[in-house]
């Protein structure tokens, strides 16, 4: 038998689950914080809750586990989030549900209580951001509408923990939604006829029904658990005749049916008077994806960003880290310790030498790399949790449409310049395969991380405005035109932009802080040791020779090709392995004046169009497999020399001055 | 909705073009109305001769049927009733003129569906093909019925003429700030329309248009949502005076 057919092993003790579920930015996470006394990230850009957070609770006196899940918008499941929640409701027959609705947002709320109700779960609806609400002018009849569903129904504004005090207790009192849309006759025929082919003893035989009637595929290993191939196929033949009797797909009809009777729960429940959105808040709203209003206030985040990142950040961050913490007591400590423990020269330059552990690997990722990153993390969690993310994704939406990507890939783009390692991880949450492929190869070929930023705005400096916006361009270009290329040769539908703009909201600090640290903890267990094993890589090439070796194989390349001096060679090499060690190499030389202005412009060019760094190299592999991280390299490698070739010469042809 | 409605009801009496003064149907008139039950059967299925004479309600419906074979509009081979090249052509035609009867009531002057379907059944023999095709431009070309059920596309439909001002119009035609009422949704891809109506994008749904440009972003209730430009487009609304 297969393993997920195992019954999951009874506990002992049986502790209670309680699942919260509700659509998107709802307050969930605040809520399951409150109830657990922990934290999980709170975000407004769609997908980035993948991860499910679990917490004991205490809330009322009894022992609970709270299970806080992705936002969804609908129970068949149209993205990776929405089947993970439905798997969770499906699992654990005696899950509880607080189920947390946006008030202002009743309708889209509802649709999904009708479908717990179908689930048959016990639920307690939570009418949150009550405060939003009633600014709009609407009014909700709590107690009619939880005796219309006969359920409790609370209302809260979570965020100042109002109206929460009552969860606990009314827990107990939850019991399954008496609501049921009748569809079609047909539509209902077909359910009965599929429900008597379920087990027996499946709880929610309605809503499962329901779900196989829509055409749900990610029901198949489900199915294919509990129920025999006949009795599969005979319930796929009753979907696929009900359908071909039907010019709207059958998904599309069971939610406006579901719609409609929401519809008429709202009648009854449901006011709002006619009164604008607040003013001042729509008008800037608009204004943040405005065409061309909405681009000043995108450059001033790009600045205001880059200056708190840049300046405070990779400035007085890392000098403080890298001279004081690590240059001035950690790695003198260190020295002193191993070169006392361990009197080989081998084992001491493995921790302590120029390619060593602890003074290159560790001292890169605390000293450089975490300033740098930790200030970028603050700045994306208050550009998330203010609702500018997704407007952002609708400013970018053309230009990223000429790469065959759509505008909700601006996350992991943008996240990207923070560190393109955890970007690539992130490109999880996009919806098709291609985007998926597209981006990681993007985030690969063009996106400069901020340790890398960091250290060309250092070679800038001495650069005309000419050189930035020349450097800029190219990098840009080509990063215009691999997307392009790509997006036609990677088989796949190109991906739908249909997506949710919440509304502008001030941040919580506190939030953001606890957020920021959350995925700090993240960057030090994924990150770190890649980049140990990283520094191992160049310890074992420089111990085997094999660097020097590789740099007299790469000079006339260097030299011949791209005009620049034999000794940029090592630069280069080191820029395969990680292209800000690879920056910083130029760096050096840039400050000695080894290098003219072409020259840097070419260097830095070529540079940022290699590979990040090994870490993300292994990130490409563990999201994507061997085989497409290693054609990603395969290209990437060779067009990063020939656009800086390219560049080289036409500079040189033309006499550009710099 | 009902689906049963759709097609002759029996025991309904019949009135308009086609009746002699005897209150008797005319020839013509029978033959349509059993081409347009022949199709709606169709659409669920091969359709058995027995099976057809027990929903028909012409009388000598059997007769007619005969004639017709003999016409070669329709073939009666193997007790199984199927269009030939003129029938099919015919009952395309009715089906198309009670379809786009049923979009303008419906959407013009909002009859509830009681009131509809009758209507919609004399409509279909009055309306000329000329009139037939101002009224499918007037309503935006609709793909389907107020049921859900595909209206056979005409020779206007491939044109896409503008003469006259549509009631029902993409989306797209909106001005910033305008609301609509969205009549229809014609998507490339069954998942674009679920998706949309997880979100309460569904015919009936009630929109405003906030922004077009570099996408498409609308208010539905208190949701905000942005879209591709060619998912608006296949978006249909009727504008809220
Ligand atoms: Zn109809
Ligand atoms: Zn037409």
């Amino acid at each position: 038998m297969d393993k997920c057919c195992e019954k999951k092993s009874a506990a002992p003790e049986v502790i209670p689950r309680v699942a919260l579920i509700g659509n998107p930015n709802v307050g969930k996470s605040v809520i399951f914080g409150w109830l657990t006394g922990q934290y999980v990230a709170v975000s407004n850009y769609p997908g980035t809750a993948v991860e499910v957070a679990q917490g004991n609770s205490k809330v009322g006196g009894r022992r609970r586990v709270i299970v806080d899940t992705p936002g969804i918008n609908n129970l068949i499941p149209m993205s990776e989030d929405e089947r993970v929640t439905r798997d969770i409701l499906l699992d654990d027959e005696d899950l509880k549900v607080i189920q947390v609705c946006d008030a202002k947002n009743l309708r889209r709320g509802l649709m999904i209580t009708l479908q717990l109700a179908e689930m048959e779960k016990p639920v307690v609806l939570v009418l949150n951001m009550a405060d939003e609400a009633k600014e709009r002018g609407i009014t909700i009849d709590r107690h009619g509408l939880a005796q219309l569903l006969e359920i409790p129904v609370l209302s809260t504004i979570a965020t100042r923990r109002k109206g929460l005090d009552g969860l606990g207790k009314v827990l107990e009192e939850s019991c399954t939604p008496q609501v049921r849309p009748i569809y079609s006759p047909e539509i209902e025929e077909g359910v009965t006829a599929i429900e008597n082919l379920l087990p027996e003893k499946q709880k929610g035989k309605r809503a499962l029904a329901l779900m196989l009637l829509a055409g749900d595929e990610s029901l198949q290993d489900w199915l294919h658990c509990r129920l025999s191939e006949q009795v599969i196929l005979k319930i796929e033949e009753i979907s696929r005749r009900l359908q071909s009797q039907h010019q709207e797909p059958l998904g599309f009809f069971i939610n406006q049916k579901r719609l409609n009777a929401v519809d008429r729960i709202l009648e009854g429940v449901f006011r709002k008077e006619k009164r604008s959105r607040g003013m001042g808040a729509r008008a800037l709203s608009n204004l943040t994806t405005h065409p061309i209003g909405g681009v000043p206030i995108l450059l001033a985040v790009l600045y205001a960003m880059y200056k708190w990142v840049g300046d405070f950040g990779a400035g007085i961050g890392v000098d403080f880290l890298l001279n004081v913490v690590f240059g001035k007591a950690i790695n003198p400590a260190v020295t002193w310790v191993v070169e006392y423990l361990f009197p080989w020269q081998f084992l001491q330059e493995f921790f302590v030498g120029p390619y060593g552990l602890v003074t290159m690997g560790l001292t890169y990722a605390i000293a450089i790399v975490l300033p740098i990153v930790g200030t970028f993390f603050f700045a994306f969690g208050l550009l998330e949790d203010s609702g500018y993310l997704p407007r952002l994704a609708v400013m970018v939406n053309r230009v990223f449409r000429v790469m065959g990507l759509s505008g909700k890939a601006v996350l992991p783009m943008v996240l990207g310049l923070g560190c393109d390692t955890m970007a690539t991880l992130t490109t999880r949450v996009l919806e098709t395969k291609k985007e998926r492929i597209l981006v990681t190869l993007l985030l690969a070929l063009g996106v400069p991380c901020s340790a890398q930023i960091g250290v060309m705005v250092g070679m800038f400096a001495g650069l005309s405005m000419k050189a930035i916006v020349l450097w800029a361009f190219v990098v840009m270009g080509s990063m215009i035109f691999v997307g392009l290329l790509a997006s036609k040769l990677i088989p796949g539908e190109k991906a739908d932009f249909i997506m949710e703009i919440p509304p502008l909201r001030i941040p919580t600090l506190a939030n953001i802080f606890i957020k920021t640290l959350a995925r700090l903890e993240w960057f030090l267990k994924e990150a770190v040791p890649l980049f140990l094993l990283g520094t191992f890589f160049l310890f074992a090439l420089d111990r085997l020779g094999l660097l020097k070796a590789l740099q007299n194989m790469a000079a006339p390349i260097v030299v011949g090709f791209l005009g620049l001096p034999a000794k940029a060679s090592q630069a280069l090499l080191l820029g395969f392995l990680r292209r800000d060690y690879g920056a910083a190499g130029l760096f050096v030389m840039a400050k000695a004046g080894e290098l003219d202005s072409i020259q840097i412009v070419v260097s830095l060019v070529t540079i940022t169009l290699f590979v990040p760094c090994v870490a993300n190299f292994f990130m490409i592999i563990k999201e994507r497999g061997l085989g497409q991280a290693l054609a990603m390299a395969g290209f990437i490698f060779p067009f990063a020399l020939i656009v800086g070739g390219g560049l080289n010469f036409l500079l040189r042809f033309l006499g550009v001055n710099l | 909705m009902n689906r049963a409605n759709e097609g002759p009801v029996p025991g309904r009496k019949r009135h308009g073009r086609g009746w002699n003064e005897a209150g008797e149907k005319s020839e013509s008139h029978q033959r349509e109305e059993i081409l347009e039950l022949l199709w709606t059967m169709r659409e669920k299925g091969p359709v058995s001769v027995e099976e057809f004479l027990q929903m028909t309600e012409e009388e000598e419906a059997d007769h007619i049927l005969r004639k017709m074979e003999r016409d070669e509009w329709i073939s009666l081979k193997e007790g199984q009733v199927a269009f030939l090249e003129e029938g099919e052509r015919r009952a395309e035609e009715i089906i198309r003129r009670h379809r786009l009867a049923e979009r303008l009531l419906s959407e013009v002057f909002e009859l509830e569906e009681k009131y509809m379907e009758p209507s919609a059944c004399q409509f279909e023999h009055i309306l000329n093909p000329q009139v037939l095709d101002s009224v499918c431009t007037f309503l935006g070309h609709p793909p389907t019925c107020p049921h859900g059920k595909p209206i056979p596309r005409g020779p206007c439909c491939a044109r896409f003429k503008r003469e006259m001002e549509p009631l029902v119009r993409p989306l797209a035609d909106l001005k910033l700030g305008e609301e609509g009422r969205i009549v229809f949704i014609t998507p490339r891809s069954r998942i674009r329309l679920e998706r949309l109506s997880s979100l309460g994008l569904i015919p009936g749904s009630v929109v405003r248009l906030a922004q077009k440009r570099p996408a498409f972003v609308l208010e539905i209730g208190e949701t905000t949502l942005a879209l591709d430009e060619d998912i608006g487009r296949e978006v249909y609304v009727k504008k809220n005076k």
